[in-house]
């Protein structure tokens, strides 16, 4: 009888172990045997630099600086640039929670910000055309600060971007275009622009981008005092985001002469908002939502995606950069194409972010298909 | 000792059970020969040491000094020898009732088809038939209590000790199973070492009662009961033994009430 | 087959009063959820899309099943068996390691003695922490499975324990006093009696398995699962996919937990225990 005992113990443990065993190969599989498709995961970009180098993928797509992280530490290597996949594509853009600029003051308030936001941006730009310029070694250390990376990850991220903040007609071309490709993928359902009260997607975008601000913020003087002492504007931004870096600059007293921080100048009172910086722009989108945010900086394509999914009224009412991400692979794979990606796995940071419309594009025009790994 | 062969032998048992605060002696010089095929009651006021005895004879206990031996041989640990009844039953709740009285044939790596030959046998001699199948929990006191003997039987031990087998059982089923287990007793002639504290039913079943004293336990008195079976529990003899045995008790009764006071006020004391 | 039909329909064969305040309870609940959706309509908040009424998340609900998402292509049903062979690795993995481990800290002193303080370390750090580290050192497969097999460990692991610890010494007795020692003591007394305490682990262990696959699936957001579902819904803003995904969760967890107990209670009965 223990015999017997033993036996079925010992069945027990077998079948267990093969079952264990069979979802094990089952699950482990490596992408599929589609020799036309690319797989993904979803990644926070923060993990990408270790998942590549722990080999689980075999590459990622990310905005900086989690390229130049990868890059300069010699585990990955860019195989393509976005400014190369969709050159000028835009990518974060400023947004005004539509109830914080539903008063004069708030409107006030937003274009005094855009004031602030634009010279910062344009700081940045002449800091940027000499790079031995004490200002360009000013930026340089604002960055450090702000992305808590290296100088030579900062220098790296900083030559792959460009700030600027028009919204030109290629500007509205491109908003237009992503939010086409997430109605043909069904994650904006028709009835949604109907809903926010848009006739179709350019109506859509024509509305959702607010360029009063913009004009009203040229007529904008600096400010001998804080005009909103008591009620600061609360704002969004993703962490260690190095497009967003006019915010940051923005922030510094270093930049002007007079000692004030350039939103000081122009009389605001600007301070980090509860949860600030948030992980991505879907959460910066959420945080409108819930009242935290009042100006936020962050990808187009998840203000798009919030705007009319989740009714999250806001307005584009500034561009912050373009280009700036890239797709990595391993520093010494033989990959050197976006082609030779075929059967590989790829990460990204999710549906709602730019990196993913952009590789999707950008294999669909290879004749490869995006897939979920399995 | 009627010429009977001695089956279990203690000598001068000693049991100090140590707790953290103190030391308890529970026997201490405790000495009783039982002879082959016989029935023996040990009988004591509660806390005297007839657990402890019984379960130092089955080997689930160690002893601190003396010496016992069944058929000869010295007991060390529990052994498939010494069948052992407990009051609780400690019937296996997951086995039917064939598969408990087939454990101890199971240890011995019987066969299975003579396993349910014998069982088969003791269920017959317990009266358990057509409860082959059921499972403890289905089972009245009195059945299980059946279990528990014919799976101490099926290993077919030497002795049987017996610890208040039937103390959970209510009173009339408990003379109806005093009755069953003389009745399987003379079919097996065991030899039965038989704890119990009521002195009627070690009237009624005992060839001898050995009486104890309080703590420490040993042997007080063994008073031979020679009257002929089945015993009629209103004869005068009967009644007389009865008298006999509960006079040795009492003062056995009363020591063990003063020392559970002084007990309570030392310990109140401290 | 017939008897996990049997078992579900015994996991809901209740009382007809149970069912009725059950239905009662589960009304209450949807009213005033409707009536807070209202209230944020009402009120034009900011997140009213966040609360979405119950019937359009039951619309999502049935929506899930039927149409194949645009990114992956993947409906509900894949998103379950994603879930469930996640849940199935943890599992396994948790018991073959859990029986063994438990049934030596119950027996042995020392082997609690060495093992207790690493469970005892170990066993209050939500299963979240151990994302950034699962998902580097172990990867896809084996990361997702690591944090489910975190929830599901513990409960099996202390009721085995327990099992042990619990078993009737009388019952030891006995079986010493029929021959029985060492190993077939343990195989015979001691499994047996820790059995039913097993499957009370395993329970517990599977509920709170399902409450680690959404964090699971945030190591691996790969390959699908209702945790990817919840997560890649709640990303792009579609809050009543995401409440269809969470009902998704509750309703294989009742129904894993509802199966377990079934089988506990069935065990506990089969064997006369408790
Ligand atoms: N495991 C033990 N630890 C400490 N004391 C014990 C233990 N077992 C029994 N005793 C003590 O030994 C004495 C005798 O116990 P026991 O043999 O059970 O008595 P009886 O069966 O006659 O009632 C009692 O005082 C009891 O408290
Ligand atoms: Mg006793």
């Amino acid at each position: 009888m223990p015999k017997k005992n033993f036996a079925t113990a010992l069945i027990l443990a077998t079948v267990l172990l093969v079952a264990g065993v069979a979802t094990y190969v089952v699950l482990e599989q490596r992408g599929g045997d589609d020799e036309n498709a690319v797989y993904y995961v979803v990644e926070a970009p923060s993990n990408m630099k270790g998942v590549l180098a722990a080999n689980h993928i075999d590459g990622y797509i990310a905005w900086e600086p989690f390229v130049s992280d990868a890059v300069v530490d010699g585990v990955g290597k860019v195989i393509e640039w976005s400014g190369e996949i969709v050159p000028d594509h835009p990518c974060c853009v400023v947004a005004v929670y539509n109830s914080f600029a539903s008063d004069s003051e708030g409107q006030d308030m937003s274009a005094r910000f855009l004031k602030a936001h634009m010279t910062a941006t344009d700081w940045i730009n002449q800091a940027m055309d000499d790079s031995d310029s004490a200002d360009y070694a000013l930026l340089v250390d604002i960055a450090v600060e702000f992305t808590e990376r290296n100088e030579s990850v900062v220098e790296e991220a900083l030559e792959h971007m460009k700030f600027h903040y028009a919204m030109d007609a290629s500007f509205t071309t491109a908003l237009e275009n992503f939010t086409d490709m997430y109605m043909e993928l069904g994650l904006i359902a028709e009835g949604k622009l109907a809903d926010g009260g848009y006739s179709n997607v350019s109506d859509f975008i024509d509305k959702y981008i607010d360029g009063s601000y913009m004009a009203a913020a040229a007529s904008i003087e600096p400010s001998e005092t804080i005009l909103n002492p008591d009620s600061p504007i609360r704002l969004g931004f993703l962490k260690g985001d190095i497009h967003q870096l006019a915010q940051a600059v923005g922030k510094s007293d270093a930049v002007l002469e007079n000692g004030k921080s350039i939103f000081e100048e122009y009389g605001l009172n600007v301070e980090n908002a509860i949860g600030a910086p948030f992980s991505n722009g879907g959460a910066v989108m959420d945080a409108f939502a819930g009242g935290y945010v009042d100006i936020g900086y962050l990808g187009s394509p998840p203000a798009i995606l919030k705007h009319l999914n989740a009714e999250v009224r806001t307005s584009i009412v500034a561009q912050v950069n373009s280009e700036g991400s890239a797709i990595v692979v391993h520093a010494d794979s033989g990959i050197t194409s976006l082609s030779q990606l075929a059967g590989k796995t790829i990460a990204h940071p999710g549906t709602s972010s730019i990196q993913f419309l952009l590789l999707k594009a950008a294999l669909q025009w290879e004749g490869l298909e995006l897939k979920l790994k399995t | 000792m009627d010429g009977h062969e001695v089956d279990i032998r203690m000598e001068a048992l000693l049991k100090v059970f140590k707790e953290e605060t103190r030391e308890i002696v529970a026997l201490k010089e405790f000495s009783l020969d039982v002879g082959d095929g016989e029935f023996v009651c040990l009988l004591g006021p509660s806390g005297c040491g007839k657990t402890t005895v019984l379960r130092i004879v089955a080997g689930l206990e160690t002893k601190s000094g003396g010496r016992v031996t069944v058929s000869g041989v010295e007991v060390e640990g529990a052994g498939s020898n010494r069948g052992v009844v407990f009051q609780e039953f400690a019937l296996f709740p997951w086995r039917t009732v064939r598969k408990n009285i087939e454990f101890g044939l199971e240890v011995k790596k019987i066969p299975p088809h003579e396993r349910e030959a014998v069982s088969s046998t003791f269920i017959d001699l317990v009266n358990l038939e057509g409860f082959e199948n059921a499972h403890p929990h289905q089972l009245s006191g009195g059945m299980k209590q059946r279990v528990g003997i014919a799976r101490a039987l099926a290993n077919d031990p030497a002795v049987l000790l017996m610890d208040e087998p039937f103390g959970a059982l209510d009173a009339q089923t408990r003379n109806l199973m005093q009755k069953e287990l003389l009745r399987i007793w003379s079919a097996t002639r065991k030899t039965i070492l038989f704890v119990t504290h009521s002195v009627d039913e070690a009237v009624f079943l005992a060839d001898r009662i050995v009486v104890m004293t309080a703590r420490p336990g040993k042997v007080k008195r063994i008073i031979p009961v020679a009257l002929p079976r089945p015993r009629e529990r209103t004869s005068s003899e009967f009644i007389s033994i009865r008298g006999e045995v509960l006079e040795e008790l009492d003062a056995e009764f009363a020591k063990t009430m003063m020392r559970e006071m002084t007990d309570a006020s030392v310990q109140h004391k401290a | 087959m017939l008897s996990l039909v049997k078992l579900v329909k015994g996991a809901i064969a209740l009382n007809w009063r149970q069912l009725l305040l059950g239905a009662l309870s589960l009304a209450i609940f949807v009213s005033a959820w409707q009536m807070y959706s209202w209230y944020l309509n009402a009120n034009v908040s900011g997140y009213a899309a966040y609360v979405p009424y119950p019937g359009e998340v039951a619309e999502a609900f049935v929506d899930s099943f039927v149409t194949p998402a645009g990114t992956d292509g993947l409906v509900m049903s894949d998103h379950i068996i994603a879930s469930l062979k996640r849940i199935f690795m943890g599992f396994v993995i948790a018991l073959s390691i859990a029986v063994p481990a438990g049934l030596l800290m119950g027996s042995y002193i020392t082997a609690e003695g060495l093992g207790m303080p690493i469970v005892e370390i170990f066993r209050p750090i939500p299963p979240l922490a151990w994302i950034p580290l699962f998902l580097v050192v172990l990867g896809y497969l084996k990361g997702p499975a690591a944090i489910v097999f975190l929830g599901i460990f513990f409960p099996i692991l202390f009721n085995v324990i327990l099992g042990v610890k619990r078993v009737d010494p009388i019952l030891i007795d006995a079986a010493k006093t029929l021959g029985s020692k060492k190993r077939h003591l343990f195989l015979k007394v001691v499994l047996p009696y820790t059995t039913p305490y097993l499957m009370t682990g395993i329970k517990v262990g599977l509920g709170i398995g399902w409450m680690c696959i959404v964090a699971a699936e945030m190591v691996g957001k790969y390959g699908g699962g209702v945790g990817f579902y919840i997560w890649d819904r709640s990303d792009i803003g579609q809050w009543d996919y995401v409440f269809a995904g969470i009902a998704m969760i509750a309703i294989l967890g009742i129904l894993t937990t509802g199966v377990a107990s079934q089988v506990e209670r069935r065990l506990y009965a089969w064997m006369g225990m408790k």
